[in-house]
């Protein structure tokens, strides 16, 4: 038999992994020399606690492309049902159980277009209703009234104005129903199509005006060239030339009229008029907002330039201290002139200050997602973790999270969402509340103003929020490293109340 | 969960190092201590009603714990080869006549912060093999060691943990005296 060295040997009991021989040899030498029964004791309570400090979220391999050994043994399997019944009824706590995606998987988009400018936007009840920013997925527009622009992936720009029916098929393809537009088709976008009732119009690398309402179209290049498909027939229309597709033998001549369209041609400026009104109404409700008695903590963002300060602007509770700025820097919020404060690096965050206790809560926030990097990116955090803490979050697979830990640090509960954080939300500003209702017994969560979900809460008890941080997480303790949590993205409003706000409330925050 | 069975659970997780360190005691089989704290959590919960919660719950979950040990410990090795059970039983007899007492719950705590000291090599090596999940030949193979190497390593890695929780207790047992 070789000579194996008595730490191999223990270290092959540890791994489960010990041959016949070597279990042969080993227990010979623990006959001939007790004392290695005290060494082989002290290994196994050793090799236990380390496997037990094993981080819950799996830490990247030190070194790529080595595999993880196979722990179970057939010996282990039967502790495996076991295993699993306890992790349910251990109130949860492997908490934070993360699924790695399978290596090479990508995230994938439906998405066709993007709206990027709005005007006294009003869409109808009965359609999605995106905001600028917002990725398009192929589906009908139905706008009321408004003006909005469109810029498909293919290149091709449409400016649209309400009351319209508009369907977005692929990148390259629309139809119109009825409404008004403009449309504006660089070379790389030649052969965008825009279907209508009476006759589809393809684009040669142009610029050109649609009008369909019920009686017709008509149809006017202002520059380049298009053809007008009408039945079997195809008809160019050149720069400065419009066609009718009112008659049913194919389209009648016209003189092209640009100033038919000219409500489509300053969006520009109209855009930025628009933004400069809501930015000045949400000032003046701004001012209102501040006077709830039961708002704690409100932070608009709007501080001398450089500040690392956040004023806390509630008018009835001045004795909640302001927020301190770490890392974080400034950047543009929702409108041009409103400040944001940005959260990139792990430093980033907001230390706050806040009262120990309270019994309901609503937490809202104006967020720009920018990725989700982390297994946790964090709103809102209370220090450490335990104890009636709260984490207000977002996962990584785009749920939004109120995490309680349980009284005297026994299990927790998180109170999810859905998946709601697809990267097509990305880079929109949106509104998000969450309501910790100690009344109605439940935590409800909203998008925008819209409910996302609502859960019973299973055990009630006051929250604890005393020392957090906006856009991170500190664990509280000293030595220990921290785990990384930090919110990748931009806030520019923040609010914290100590009651349960009504959907209604809710919905008047996020207009 | 009524009132009572979150009171005894939560008593459960107050206590379930102390659950550890009496597993680890009485089957010192690697692994099996996870799966015996678990199964006390079972056993402890399903017959709750049973329990006054009011008093010192730890002589009974060193009872439960010692049973369902040596229950495991008996499923665990059964399928072994003879000389494989010869060797166990030696390891449990020498565990239970060990006059040490449990004290994985202090340890436990402290092995935190020794982790954090250790040499930046040492920390790779528990990091690939502790929280990787990498095999020792696999190390072996990427260090451009000797498996044996990579056995050796660890077990230095893990004497250096241990003195230094017990430095560390040394030192807090003087602060407190």
């Amino acid at each position: 038999m070789p000579d194996t060295h008595i730490d191999t040997l223990i270290q092959h009991y540890l791994d489960g992994t010990l041959t016949e021989d070597e279990a042969a040899r080993l227990h010979q030498q623990l006959t001939l020399a007790p004392e290695l029964g005290a060494r082989l004791l002290d290994h196994v309570a050793m090799d236990a606690m380390l496997r037990a400090t094993k981080p819950v979220i799996p830490l990247p391999s030190a070194r790529p492309g080595m595999v993880p050994k196979r722990r179970f043994s057939a010996g282990t399997l039967s502790g495996v049902a076991a295993l699993a019944a306890c992790a349910t009824l251990l109130l949860n706590l492997a908490w934070m159980q993360w699924k790695t995606p399978p290596v090479g998987a990508e995230d994938t988009t439906a998405s066709i277009a993007v709206l990027t400018q709005a005007v006294n936007l009003q869409w109808e009840s009965d359609t999605m209703k995106p905001t600028p920013g917002s990725p398009l997925l192929p589906g009908w527009l139905r706008l009321k009234s408004g003006q909005v622009q469109i810029e498909f992936y293919q290149g091709a720009r449409v400016t649209l104005e309400g009351p319209a029916a508009f369907q977005l098929i692929s990148s390259g393809e629309a139809y119109c129903r009825h409404g008004k537009l403009s449309a504006h088709v660089p070379p790389q976008a030649r052969g965008f199509r825009i279907n209508t009732p009476r006759g589809n119009i393809v684009d040669l690398g142009t610029e050109f005006g649609l009008n369909v309402d019920a009686e017709g179209a008509e149809v006017h290049v202002f520059d380049g060239e298009v053809e007008l498909h009408q039945g079997t027939s195809m008809k160019p229309l050149k720069q400065g030339e419009a066609a009718s597709l009112v008659t049913p033998g194919g389209p009648s001549a016209l003189p092209a009229n640009a100033a038919a369209f000219a409500s489509l041609r300053d969006l520009d400026a109209r855009s930025a008029e628009s933004l400069r009104a809501d930015f000045e109404r949400w000032l003046t409700l701004s001012q209102a907002r501040n006077s709830d008695p039961d708002l704690l903590l409100r932070f608009d963002f709007q501080e001398a330039l450089g500040a690392r300060t956040l004023h806390n602007r509630s008018a009835h509770h001045r004795d909640v201290p302001d927020g301190s700025i770490v890392g974080s820097a400034w950047t543009e919020g929702r409108w041009p002139g409103k400040q944001a404060l940005e959260f990139r690096n792990v430093s980033d965050r907001v230390r706050l200050t806040l009262p120990e206790e309270t019994s309901a809560l609503t937490l809202t926030a104006w967020v720009r997602v920018a990725g989700l990097d982390r297994a946790f990116n964090s709103l809102f955090m209370g220090e450490g973790w335990g104890n009636r803490n709260v984490h207000w979050q977002i996962t990584r697979d785009g749920r939004l999270r109120l995490g309680v830990a349980g009284q005297l640090n026994a299990g927790h509960q998180d109170y999810d969402t859905p998946a709601i954080f697809t990267p097509e939300r990305f880079g929109q500003w949106l509104h998000l509340a969450t309501v910790f209702d100690p009344v109605a017994r439940e935590v409800r969560h909203y998008v925008n103003g819209e409910q996302q979900s609502r859960a019973a809460i299973k055990t009630l008890f006051p929250l604890r929020l005393s020392l957090a941080e906006l856009g991170n997480w500190n664990n509280g303790t000293r030595g220990d490293r921290t785990a990384i949590r930090h919110f990748s993205g931009a806030m520019d409003e923040f609010a914290l109340y100590r009651r349960a706000l009504a959907p209604e409330e809710i919905a008047r925050l996020a207009e | 969960m009524n009132t009572h069975e979150t009171q005894a659970a939560q008593l459960f997780l107050a206590h379930h190092d102390f659950v550890k360190g009496v597993a680890l005691k009485y089957a010192p089989w690697p692994g099996l201590m996870e799966d015996i704290t678990q199964q006390v959590f079972l056993e402890f919960l399903r017959k709750e009603s049973q329990w006054d919660l009011e008093k010192d719950v730890r002589p009974l979950l060193a009872t439960m714990t010692r049973h369902i040990a040596l229950r495991l410990w008996r499923d665990r090795t059964r399928e072994k080869p003879e000389v494989v059970q010869k060797l166990a039983d030696h390891i449990r007899m020498l565990a239970e006549e060990s006059e040490a007492l449990p004290r994985y719950e202090e340890e436990i705590s402290v092995l935190r912060t020794c982790l954090q000291k250790l040499p930046d090599k040492s920390r790779e090596l528990i990091q690939l093999y502790y929280y990787n999940d990498i095999g020792t030949p696999e190390i072996a193979d990427q260090l451009a060691m000797k498996a044996d190497t990579v056995c050796r390593a660890l077990s230095r890695v893990r004497d250096k943990l241990r003195d230094c929780i017990q430095r560390s207790l040394r030192v807090e047992g003087g602060a407190h005296a």
